[in-house]
């Protein structure tokens, strides 16, 4: 018995072995599938007919495509932005392709119909069979399931340029909140759309909006009615699948007098050589004593651990405070992207308004991150508050880009700052760049930054009491960045703890 | 959107144009020529629009034949004097001070157009050799007198090892529209202690530009104070470079604004080795409409291991419509290092303001109080009692609307 015994025992421990050494010679994007599922997708290239192809594709009405046709003869005018601290080969617009939509994707009877490819890529993502349903939108899933998500949350999912489902519509509907893709937003609500689309990020706003007002593909639409709380946490999951794609989303979120949303957006993307363009831009508006809270956990590819490959985010967000005590807040996990350009900004409009910016942007390998802020004080008694961690490891350069401006008209405006950087390795590079501008007498601004490195006594305490060095970095990290985690919603706090953990692995010895 | 290119010149830059050909600076001209002076889009200017705010240069200075005298008198001190651009003649000098001339600019090749003009332009520069304890004030008077004139002088400072000294440049003139472009160049040897002071007392109408450059050595101990309290438009550049183990640099500034000014303090810090410490605090006030600019970069080189470095500007307002902005930035490419800024703005505190006036303290002096207190952490470690006397003066001046 026992001769027959040990070569399987010996066996299995090899083959346990193998796989060990085979798990850690991987990339540690676990994100980095692709998806096999079949797509049109658009020569590449930037033309006018780009545009028209994309509307109508759309099916968009005439003064959709006036719009697009407008932005992108603005585009032609404008040369792509140099100031940020970053450094990356040109963009050749002409080489990416501006459109990619999943072929099957009309309404599948049961799971059985859904392509099989599109399922394991939920499965990877770890999302449950319930809610995988859900999200292939096979017909009446939604209805029959209670509450997916752990929680209530609603999804909208877009993969490459198309939405592709948008759950717990009927029942957000009943209290009259409309949710759902840009495009059908376009088609169905065109009353909103022609009011807001555009009118918190101007459509020449800056290179990468004009771009992204000519050939975005989709995205989220959000109108929340007077008085109406969002019941459950609205979500958008974005994910770039074909080769040599942009991916140009366009969200708006309206929240209507007395209102509260809250909403949460995620991105991946798979590991490729090349680089890959995402332009997005966002737009909210809060009216009277209206609130938005907008969650984002960035993971993108970023890279190799050579620096080859990865995605160029160039985001323009911005949020407009429009009514008397309004109430905009972001907050941000940077983990991903091979070059992060994004500035989730507020425009304190109203009387009484509050502006919130939270964020922990964590750079490892040759990533490169540029981000920050702009609380722009126009109304009377406005504040804002923005607290910045930057985290840099390996041969990152990490940078936190930001503005304070109070107007002469803004009596009384208030803000706080506080960026801090923390360096992991002498091969990484952390800036500060705020710029602090105070136009009249009555604004009290106060500003502090600081640079540090993990304390050799913190290090010492943890190893001591038996911690690895990897995971004494990630505990004191996920401590530095606390102050910003206990404002994201409970699901997307305990993923980002250990999302933190990944991003630093290998930063150490 | 960009400006088309080539860009339009206006005026000032033409005449700019011709005045550096004229001297032989062909290298800035061309830079003019191409890019105009610097406008908002160039970062180190977003805050100082030279091509708005620099409407004419007058023509390049003669050699002045009366001179008012100097507009700060600092008791004891040994005074030199640089008139239009033209070092004058002076007293026999202290022990350990050796006064000579160097000819052309003396800054530091950088790419900043003001730079480019004072190097281009500048013909004959004030040379200082500086050994032991020195411990009579050095006084540098830069004058512009006459009628409105172009200047650009400099002064090159050499302080040996082990040395101390205190220097004050003062720079003053005529009531005319003068365009000062002064460059001080500072090398502390090894264990150097020097305080450099400079205020602009120039008139309303003038526009002042300075650019002060430091070099430490090892152990060296630099304090530096800008005031500015005079001309209509007024710039100073700071670049203290720490290239010495255990240099420390004090760099401070005081921007006095009043109605109708704009005073900008430029610094650029570099920590070139490891070990080195350096602490920039600047201050701003400002009344009526006016602008008060700090913009601040500190950067710490990959191998600067151990550097300390704080950085910090506070604004006061008086005024409801003047303007205080500010860019403290970091830099920062080595680990294990301590460094930080702060930026504070806001109007005095109604409840110090209460305090006193609760105390029988008339509200005009109680503010003044209040200002001084404000202003305390950057005149009291002046330790030379007649300077830091004659340094209150102006604040005071200040705050009395003298200027």
């Amino acid at each position: 018995m026992a001769d027959y015994d040990i070569p399987t025992l010996k066996e299995e421990i090899d083959r346990e072995t193998v796989e060990q050494v085979l798990a850690l010679d991987v990339d540690k994007y676990k994100y980095g599938f692709e998806s096999d599922i079949e797509s049109d997708v658009l020569p590449p290239g930037l033309t006018e007919e780009t545009v028209r192809f994309i509307s109508a594709k759309k099916e968009e009405p005439e003064w959709m495509l006036e719009w697009r046709l407008d932005a992108f003869r603005r585009f032609q005018t404008l040369e792509e932005p140099t100031w940020a601290k970053l450094h990356y080969p040109k963009i050749d617009l002409q080489e990416i392709s501006f459109y990619a939509a999943p072929k099957s994707f009309k309404g599948p009877k049961s799971l059985a119909e859904v392509d099989p490819e599109l399922l394991k890529t939920y499965e990877k993502l770890g999302i449950p069979l319930k809610e995988q349903a859900i999200l292939a939108g096979v017909e009446g899933a939604a209805e029959s399931v209670g509450t997916p998500f752990g929680a209530n949350v609603a999804v909208d999912a877009v993969f490459d340029s198309v939405s592709v489902v948008t759950t717990f519509r009927e029942e957000l509907a009943k209290v009259g909140i409309i949710f759902c893709s840009i495009s059908e937003a376009v088609r169905e609500h065109p009353e909103l759309v022609k009011k807001y689309l555009g009118s918190v990020v101007p459509v020449s706003d800056n290179y990468y909006a004009t771009l992204n007002s000519a050939v975005f593909t989709d995205g989220s639409f959000v109108y929340i009615p007077k008085g109406v709380r969002c019941p459950m946490e609205l979500s958008t999951y974005f994910r770039i699948n074909e080769k040599k794609t942009g991916q140009f989303e366009r969200t708006l979120i309206i929240a209507d007098d007395d209102s509260y949303v809250s909403y949460l957006e995620g991105c991946t993307a798979p590991s490729r050589d090349e680089n890959q363009l995402h332009a997005a831009v966002v737009e909210l508006v809060a009216l009277d004593n209206a609130e938005i809270k907008y969650s984002t956990v960035q993971n993108w590819y970023p890279g190799d651990k050579d620096g080859k490959g990865g995605i160029y985010n160039f985001v323009t967000k911005r949020g407009d405070c429009r009514g008397v005590n309004s109430h905009i807040s972001w907050t941000q996990v940077e983990t991903g992207s091979a070059i992060t350009w994004k500035y989730p900004s507020c425009i304190l409009r109203g009387d009484g308004s509050r502006g919130e910016f939270y964020s922990i942007a964590i750079s490892n390998g040759y990533q490169q991150v540029d981000s920050g802020t702009k609380m722009i004080h126009l109304g009377k008694n406005t504040s804002s508050r923005i607290i910045s961690k930057g985290i840099a490891a390996g041969f990152s350069d990490n940078t936190y880009r930001g503005q304070v401006s109070a107007h002469a008209k803004a009596k009384n405006a208030r803000n706080f700052t506080q960026c801090d950087s923390l360096l992991i390795g002498d091969k990484c590079g952390a800036h500060t760049v705020p710029y602090i501008e105070s136009r009249n007498g009555t604004a009290v601004f106060e500003h502090e930054a600081t640079t540090s490195k993990i304390s050799d006594d913190q290090m010492f305490y943890c190893l001591q009491r038996g911690l690895n060095e990897e995971e004494a970095v990630a505990l004191i990290v996920n401590g530095f960045v606390r102050d910003v985690l206990q404002h994201l919603p409970m699901e997307f706090m305990v993923e980002t703890q250990k999302l933190i953990s990944i991003s630093l692995e290998g930063s150490v010895g | 959107m960009r400006p088309a290119f080539p860009v339009r010149l206006g005026i000032a830059e033409e005449t700019l144009i011709a005045q550096l050909k004229a001297a032989g600076a062909d290298q800035i001209a061309e830079r003019v020529t191409v890019a105009g002076l610097p406008t908002r889009r160039v970062e180190a200017y977003h805050y100082t629009d030279l091509k708005t705010l620099l409407r004419t240069i007058p023509p390049l200075a003669q050699p002045a034949n009366e001179a008012t005298g100097t507009a700060l008198r600092v008791a004891g001190a040994y005074t030199l004097s640089i008139v239009n651009g033209v070092v004058q003649n002076a007293a026999t000098a202290p022990e350990g001070v050796i006064v000579g001339k160097t000819h052309g600019g003396v800054l530091t090749h950088r790419d900043d157009t003001l730079v480019g003009i004072s190097n281009g332009l500048t013909k004959e520069a004030l040379s200082l050799d500086l050994k032991g304890a020195i411990g009579q004030v050095i006084q540098i008077d830069h004058r512009i007198e006459g009628e409105a004139a172009h200047v650009a002088d400099a002064t090159k400072i050499f302080v040996a090892d082990d040395s101390s000294v205190v220097i004050l440049e003062t720079f003053s003139g005529s009531d005319a529209a003068h365009v000062g472009n002064h460059a001080s160049y500072i090398a502390l040897g090894k264990n150097a202690v020097v305080t450099h002071v400079t205020v602009d007392l120039g008139s309303r109408s003038t526009s002042h530009f300075a650019t002060n450059e430091y070099h430490l050595g090892d152990g060296a101990q630099l304090r530096t104070l800008v005031v500015h309290a005079g001309s209509g438009l007024a710039r100073t550049h700071l670049f203290p470079r720490m290239e010495g183990a255990g240099a420390h640099a004090d760099v401070t500034g005081l921007n006095l604004v009043a109605e109708g000014q704009h005073s900008d303090i430029t610094m650029e810090t570099t920590h070139a080795v490891p070990h080195t410490s350096s602490q920039p605090l600047f201050k701003s006030i400002t009344r009526g409409r006016s602008k008060a600019v700090v913009q601040g970069k500190l950067i710490v080189a990959r191998d600067a291991q151990k550097t300390d470095a704080k950085f910090m500007h506070q604004g006061l307002m008086l005024s409801d419509d003047a303007e205080i902005l500010s860019k403290p930035e970091l830099e920062i490419y080595a680990d294990d290092v301590v460094c930080g800024h702060g930026s504070t703005c806001g109007k005095l505190d109604d409840d110090s303001l209460f305090y006193l006036l609760s105390r029988g303290i008339p509200k005009a002096e109680a503010e003044t109080m209040l200002v001084r207190g404000f202003i305390a952490e950057l005149i009291d470690p002046i330790e030379d009692e007649a300077l830091n006397e004659a340094l209150q003066g102006i604040v005071d001046g200040w705050l009395l609307g003298d200027h």
